[in-house]
C-alpha cells in the first residue's frame, strides 16, 4: 500500500488505529497514552499509531519529541490527511510518518510495516491484492452485477465488472478482460480512470483501480461469477446492497470527469 | 527532482555553511514546503512562537531548543510560560518547574525573541498587516491574524515558526496563496451570539469541518473579542487556519466554487455549553484565555467595581503590556479581590498543583483543562455574567 512519506525511517509493530482528530499536546499523555475520544487510555508506546489527523496546540509537536526522549514514543505515525504540527513532531523526533492511508484498512491486532521515506505500509500476514473494477456506462446507464452465491468474496452482493489485475497487466487492460470473461462486451472505451482505493476483506487488502468505461451496446452475456445484472440510473444506486465503498468511489469518479 | 527551489543562497544554509541551528532550521522549513507542495520559499515580516510553558516543552523539548539556538531575523514574539515572571503565581511551582522554565526563557532571549509572553501578541507586540506573509505558531493567533488582520500564515508549530524566525522565510504554500484562503463551508447561525456562544459555536463545529475553512453567514453586528473566543476554541478542536465572518472580515470574495452549508441552531450551542460544563461550585474563575484585551479588563473592572468579592478565588490573564495599558482596571480587580496575570494562563500553568474544579468562559480552556495528566480539572463552562456571580455576593 502506498501513502505519502512525510518523516523518513522505518518501522514494525503493532498498529494503534483511532478514528478520531487527536491534539498531541493534552491528548496525549506524558506517559504514551491517548487520553481522549475513541482510543482512551490506550497505550501508544512502541506502537505505530494511526490517527486521522493532528488538531489543536502548535505545541503539540514537543509531546513527540518529549516521549521521545524517554524512550516511550510510538514507533511509526500514519494519518489520513496530515497537517503540519505533527508532521513536523514526527521530523524532529524522528519518528516515521506516512499520510493518505484510510484508517478502515487496518484490523485490531494488525501489525504493520512502515518506510517513511517512500510512502509504503504492508500489514503482516495480509496479502495485498491488486483489482480493476469497471463501472460500465451505456445511454447514461450503470451496468450492476450480483456475484454468485459461490464467489469466495462478498458473495450475493452488487457490484461492477471486477477482476485481479494479473502480472504485466493494466488495470485498463484488465477491465476490457473482464468484460469480456463476465459480460461479453468487447467494445468498451474507458472514460475515466481513477485513483487506487483500498478495501480490507480479513486476510486480504484489495488495493482496486476503479474506472468508468462506456459501451456500445446494452446485451449483456453473463458468465458463472455473477447471478444477475442492472442497467439502472446512477441517481437509484444507493438502493442496492454493494461491495464496500462501491458507491462512494463511483461518486467520487463522476466528480473527477467533470475536470 | 526537487520541486521546491532553494535560491544559491539557500542551498548553502541547506548544507550547513551557515552553522548547524540554521541547517536544521531550513531543513524542517523544506520538508513542510514539500508537504504543502510550495516550489519556493518567501520572505516574513514577523514570527510568533509556541513552545515556552515547562509543562509543554518538555525535557525534550529543552535539548531541542538548545540545538536550534540562533538568532532570529525577523521580530518574533513569544507565547506565555508556565507563571507570571514578575509577581509569581497563579499556582506555587517547585524548584525544578522554576529552574527549568528560566532555562527556557533564557534560550529565547539569547535567541533575541520578545519577551512578549503572550497568545495575542497581535495587541502590542507583534502587530501584522493586511496582506502580510508571516510564520506564526499559536493556534489561537494564528486563526485571529489570518481571519481578522488578513496576515498570512499556515498552522505552525512551535518549532517550524522558530525555524522560520532563525531563516526569515517560510514555505510558499497553503495559506500564504489566495487558494488556500477560501471558504470551502457555508455556517449558517441565525442566532446572535455573545462571546461565550461563539466560543461554544467553535467547539460545536470544529470537529465537523476538521480542517475545512468556512464562511459565517448571520453575524453582521460581532466584534474582535467575541471572534478572538471563537478563533481559540475553533483551533483548539481542529486544525482549521482561518474563518470569513459575512459582512465583517476582509477576504470574505474568497469562497470555492460549490461550497458545502451547515446550519447551526440554537440547540446546538445549548447542547455544546451544556455538555461542557460541570455544574459544581468551581474553586476557582479562570478569565482570559486567550489573553485580556484593555477593553476586556475595562468591562470586567466596571462589574466588579466598589464590591468585595466572595466565593472562589478569580484570575485573570493578560499580557504585560496590556496589564500596564490598564492599570486603573487592575487595581480596580484586585480590590475587588481578584488577580490579575501577565506571562501565564490557566492552561499552560500547572494549575492542578492546587486547584481541581474551574470556572471559564473560554471555549479553548474548556478543551485542554479536563485532560487526564494535562489540565485534570473539572470545568463549568459559562458566561462572563454567569461566572462572575459566583464571586459578586
Amino acid at each position: 500500500m502506498k501513502g505519502r512519506g512525510l518523516s523518513p525511517g522505518r518501522a514494525t509493530s503493532d498498529v494503534v488505529v483511532c478514528n478520531q482528530l487527536i491534539s498531541p499536546l493534552g491528548e496525549i499523555s506524558r506517559d504514551g497514552f491517548v487520553t481522549s475520544g475513541p482510543c482512551e487510555n490506550t497505550n501508544i508506546t512502541g506502537k505505530v499509531l494511526a490517527f486521522k489527523g493532528g488538531r489543536g496546540s502548535t505545541v503539540g509537536s514537543y509531546t513527540f519529541l518529549e516521549l521521545k526522549s524517554r524512550n516511550i514514543a510510538p514507533t511509526g505515525l500514519i494519518n489520513e490527511a496530515a497537517e503540519q504540527m505533527v508532521v513536523t513532531g514526527a521530523i524532529i523526533s524522528e519518528i516515521p510518518m506516512v499520510d493518505r492511508v484510510p484508517l478502515d484498512v487496518f484490523l485490531k491486532g494488525d501489525r504493520v510495516s512502515m518506510n517513511g521515506s517512500t510512502g509504503d505500509i504492508s500489514i503482516l500476514n495480509v496479502k495485498e491484492r491488486r483489482v480493476a473494477t469497471v463501472y460500465l456506462m451505456h445511454d447514461g446507464n450503470l451496468l450492476l452485477l450480483k456475484r454468485s452465491q459461490d464467489m469466495p468474496s462478498y458473495p450475493g452482493q452488487i457490484s461492477g465488472i471486477s477482476g485481479f489485475i494479473e502480472e504485466g497487466e493494466t488495470p485498463e487492460q484488465t477491465g476490457k478482460r473482464e468484460m469480456l470473461e463476465e459480460c461479453s462486451i468487447e467494445d468498451a472505451k474507458p472514460r475515466k480512470i481513477g485513483k487506487e482505493i483500498y478495501v480490507r476483506n480479513d486476510g486480504n487488502l484489495y488495493a482496486i483501480t476503479p474506472m468508468i468505461m462506456e459501451t456500445r451496446t446494452a446485451k449483456v452475456k453473463l458468465n458463472e461469477e455473477n447471478s444477475e445484472f442492472y442497467w439502472i440510473k446512477p441517481g437509484d444506486i444507493q438502493s442496492y446492497k454493494t461491495v464496500p465503498k462501491f458507491q462512494e468511489t463511483f461518486l467520487s469518479l463522476l466528480g473527477m470527469t467533470g475536470t | 527532482m526537487r520541486q521546491l527551489q532553494l535560491t544559491k543562497e539557500e542551498e548553502k544554509i541547506f548544507e550547513g555553511e551557515m552553522g548547524d541551528a540554521p541547517k536544521l532550521a531550513i531543513r524542517l522549513l523544506y520538508s513542510l514546503g514539500e508537504l504543502g507542495e510550495a516550489e519556493r520559499l518567501i520572505p516574513i515580516k514577523s514570527a510568533h512562537i509556541s513552545g515556552v510553558s515547562y509543562k509543554n516543552v518538555g525535557e525534550g523539548g529543552i535539548q531541542f531548543l538548545k540545538k536550534m539556538m540562533h538568532k532570529v531575523s525577523v521580530p518574533t514574539s513569544l507565547n506565555p510560560l508556565g507563571f507570571d515572571i514578575e509577581n509569581g503565581g497563579p499556582v506555587d511551582i517547585d524548584e525544578t518547574f522554576h529552574k527549568k522554565q528560566m532555562e527556557i526563557i533564557e534560550i529565547y532571549q539569547k535567541m533575541g525573541v520578545m519577551n512578549s509572553f503572550t497568545c495575542t501578541p497581535y495587541y502590542f507586540y507583534n502587530e501584522p498587516s493586511f496582506g502580510d506573509h508571516i510564520s506564526w505558531a499559536e493556534s489561537s493567533a494564528i486563526i485571529y491574524v489570518n481571519s481578522l488582520i488578513g496576515a498570512r500564515t499556515n498552522r505552525e508549530s512551535g518549532p517550524s515558526a522558530m525555524a522560520s524566525a532563525i531563516i526569515g522565510k517560510t514555505p510558499d504554500s497553503g495559506l500564504h496563496r489566495d487558494e488556500g484562503r477560501k471558504a470551502t463551508v457555508v455556517v449558517n447561525v441565525t442566532e446572535k451570539l455573545d462571546y461565550t456562544r461563539f466560543a461554544a459555536l467553535g467547539l460545536f463545529l470544529g470537529p465537523k469541518l476538521n480542517k475545512n475553512i468556512p464562511i459565517i453567514k448571520g453575524q453582521k453586528e460581532t466584534k474582535g473579542i467575541e471572534l478572538k473566543a471563537l478563533s481559540a476554541a475553533l483551533s483548539a478542536v481542529s486544525s482549521i487556519p482561518m474563518f470569513h465572518v459575512d459582512g465583517i472580515t476582509k477576504e470574505t470574495s474568497l469562497v470555492s466554487d460549490s461550497p458545502e452549508t451547515i446550519n447551526v441552531e440554537k440547540s446546538d450551542i445549548d447542547e455544546t455549553i451544556s455538555k461542557n460544563s460541570a455544574q459544581e461550585e468551581p474553586e476557582l474563575i479562570a478569565i482570559g484565555c486567550p489573553h485580556l484585551s484593555s477593553e476586556e479588563l475595562d468591562y470586567i473592572a466596571r462589574l466588579v467595581k466598589g464590591k468585595k468579592k466572595v466565593g472562589p478565588d478569580l484570575f485573570l490573564f493578560t499580557s504585560r503590556e496590556v496589564k500596564a495599558q490598564s492599570l486603573e482596571s487592575v487595581k480596580i480587580i484586585e480590590n475587588f479581590g481578584g488577580k490579575v496575570f501577565s506571562d501565564t494562563c490557566m492552561v499552560v500553568s500547572p494549575l492542578s498543583n492546587k486547584y481541581s474544579k474551574t470556572g471559564t468562559n473560554s471555549g479553548k480552556a474548556t478543551f485542554y483543562l479536563p485532560l487526564k495528566g494535562y489540565g485534570n480539572q473539572k470545568v463549568a463552562f459559562m458566561g462572563i455574567l454567569d461566572l462572575l456571580k459566583w464571586v459578586i455576593g
